[in-house]
């Protein structure tokens, strides 16, 4: 069996070694044909040319030797101290300057750059260098502007009058509670601040009876000002009296 | 001279009398938290929906678990978990092979108070399912729209994010949330008070004990009446001005939205409704804003590394508004 297979191969080599032989006995040689169409130039490099070039200071190849000047000298000096800082800290090239300070400064340029990315970062989202190791932030100031309405500018007894004049009761309630929180203020009992709000006001009170007496005239004027209750003259004088009773105790 | 001059224009008699019954049930289970309480109710009232947030085991489920219990109304409880699917809450449809039709089978979503508990714990694919319930009591479902009975309450609690398993909630839902509640740890007193009175007591027991106070009609009755309070217009302009300054300031990446302003005003009635006021004052506006705002506004990156929080910024903000008087 396996002599049959060399045979069958060596047939098969032999046939395709006899084709290719056959076919190239057929191909012709190739001709090459002298091209007498086009006439040959021969062209010469322009010497005055090449001149004009040479004095162009972009074809100058050549440098002239120019003497550093001392800021030159300068850098070049440091960044060879830092070659040399870096390279001398390998075990293989011991540098004239001792291992721990090699290492000690390597260390040292890491944590600055570090800290310097870190500041830059700081500073781009903004946060306050100051306060960023604080846990509490820094008190904002309230800001007073003359928007506010101030008690102390206000002539009370003249504005009660008119507003008892045009029987705008609410208004004269309401004055007549901001003319109680002034005496308060003055008395030194309570400490006037816009943001406050009346119980903040009636908390502040030490004295108990004050406090009870200063609540009920402040739900007095909630229910006037806020609740939009309608009063008329006799309800106003009862509201009033209480406010006089008041003051009379405070003063 | 302490002789009442006027009468209120709206008759809260009967709503000052269930609020006292429902906290003196509560207050037989839970010693101290009365802000908490009386926030959970302000919410119930205001038609609004409460996230109760607080360290394990300061009484947060138990508490709402109570508010529930206090209201005669359907009451269904999910806990939320990382595995928990949206058809899980709303619902899904059911092949039936007796009628050869698909039908809607509800979720626990479908009822009158809905306990969500420690909700962070679900991720946002979840939570969003929770946006059209909570914002327009509604569900569509496979082109269909379900109703929500009335009232639709989401009582949801959750421990502070920074622990481990949980998932920020996304600001849209947040703000779907009229309060967030934190419920503090309990001063030495309120502690002794709880050792002393529940050493010996079981809990599950006590929580059975409590009756319904309201009815469902009683609690839609009661809103429309909180609806109703009369807020002056200055103190509109006030709950404005705060909402303004929180989107102008520097220590906030977002500011409170228009839905905050409502939801500031109708809280501080809700607040004026338990005081037994008909009316709103500047005292009910500052007690609420913290409670309705710190889950709607974001500090800057730069704020909150200082370690300054929301009601800090609140606080401030507040502060520099003059208080209509």
């Amino acid at each position: 069996m396996q002599r049959f297979l060399y045979l069958v191969f060596f047939a098969l080599m032999a046939g395709l070694s006899f084709g290719a032989g056959h076919k190239s006995v057929h191909q012709k040689p190739a001709v090459l044909r002298e091209d007498s169409a086009s006439a040959i130039t021969v062209r010469t490099l322009d010497t005055a040319a090449i001149r004009a070039y040479s004095k162009q200071p972009e074809f100058k190849y050549k440098e002239d030797a120019v003497a550093p000047t001392l800021w030159t000298r300068f850098w070049r000096w440091f960044w060879n101290w830092i070659r040399r800082v870096f390279k001398s800290t390998s075990p293989k090239k011991g540098g004239s300057v001792s291992a721990f300070w090699n290492v000690f400064f390597k260390y040292l340029f890491l944590v600055l750059g570090i800290v310097a990315v870190v500041f830059l970062v700081f500073r781009l989202v903004g946060v306050d260098m100051q306060n960023v190791f604080r846990r509490r932030p820094k008190a904002v100031p309230v800001p007073y502007s003359e928007f506010f309405e101030d008690i102390n500018a206000i002539r009370f007894d003249e504005e009660i009058e008119h507003a008892l004049a045009k029987h705008n009761y609410r208004l004269a309630v309401r004055l007549l509670y901001l003319k109680c929180l002034k005496q308060l203020s003055d008395a030194g009992l309570i400490e006037w601040q816009i943001d406050k709000t009346n119980s903040d006001y009636v908390n502040e009170l030490a004295n108990a009876d004050q406090r009870s007496a200063f609540r009920f005239l402040t739900r007095q004027f909630e229910y006037v000002w806020y609740g939009e209750f309608l009063i008329d003259r006799p309800v106003y004088n009862d509201i009033s009296g209480s406010f006089h009773d008041f003051n009379k105790h405070v003063a | 001279m302490e002789e009442e001059i006027f009468r209120q224009r709206t008759d809260l008699g009967k709503l000052n009398e269930a609020i006292e019954q429902i906290k003196a049930a509560i207050g037989t289970v839970i010693i101290g938290q009365q802000d908490t309480i009386e926030l959970l109710i302000a919410g119930i009232l205001a038609d609004g929906h409460v996230l109760i947030e607080g360290v394990p085991g300061v009484a947060k489920t138990l508490t709402a678990k109570l508010i529930a219990k206090a209201i005669d109304a359907k009451y269904s409880r999910i806990q939320f978990t990382p595995d928990l699917m949206p058809s899980d809450v709303l619902g899904t449809s059911v092949f039936n092979p007796k009628t050869i039709d698909f039908e809607f089978r509800r979720g626990p979503v479908f009822g009158n108070i809905i306990l969500i508990d420690e909700i962070n714990r679900a991720p946002a694919k979840t939570q969003s399912a929770l946006f059209e319930v909570m914002e327009e009591r509604q569900i569509t479902i496979d082109g269909q729209k379900y109703i929500m009975e009335e009232p639709f309450i989401v009582l949801a609690t959750q421990n502070p994010v920074e622990q481990e398993g949980t998932y920020r909630l996304p600001e849209a839902q947040l703000d779907r949330f009229l309060f967030k509640v934190e419920v503090k740890y309990p001063s030495l007193e309120e502690e002794i008070s709880i050792i002393t009175q529940q050493h010996q007591k079981n809990t599950t027991e006590q929580v059975a004990d409590i009756k319904p106070v309201l009815s469902q009609a009683d609690i839609i009755s009661l809103r429309g009446q909180v609806r109703g309070l009369h807020v002056e217009p200055k103190i509109l302009e006030f709950v404005a001005k705060i909402i303004q300054e929180t989107r102008n300031n520097k220590s906030l990446y977002l500011g409170a939205s228009p839905r905050a302003s409502l939801a500031v005003v109708n809280a501080a009635k809700a607040l004026a409704a338990i005081k037994g006021r008909d009316f709103v004052t500047p005292d009910d506006v500052v007690w609420v804003v913290p409670h309705v705002l710190r889950h709607r506004i974001m500090l800057t990156p730069d704020k909150e590394m200082e370690g300054v929080s929301a009601d800090d910024v609140l606080k401030q903000i507040v502060q520099k508004i003059e208080v209509p008087r």
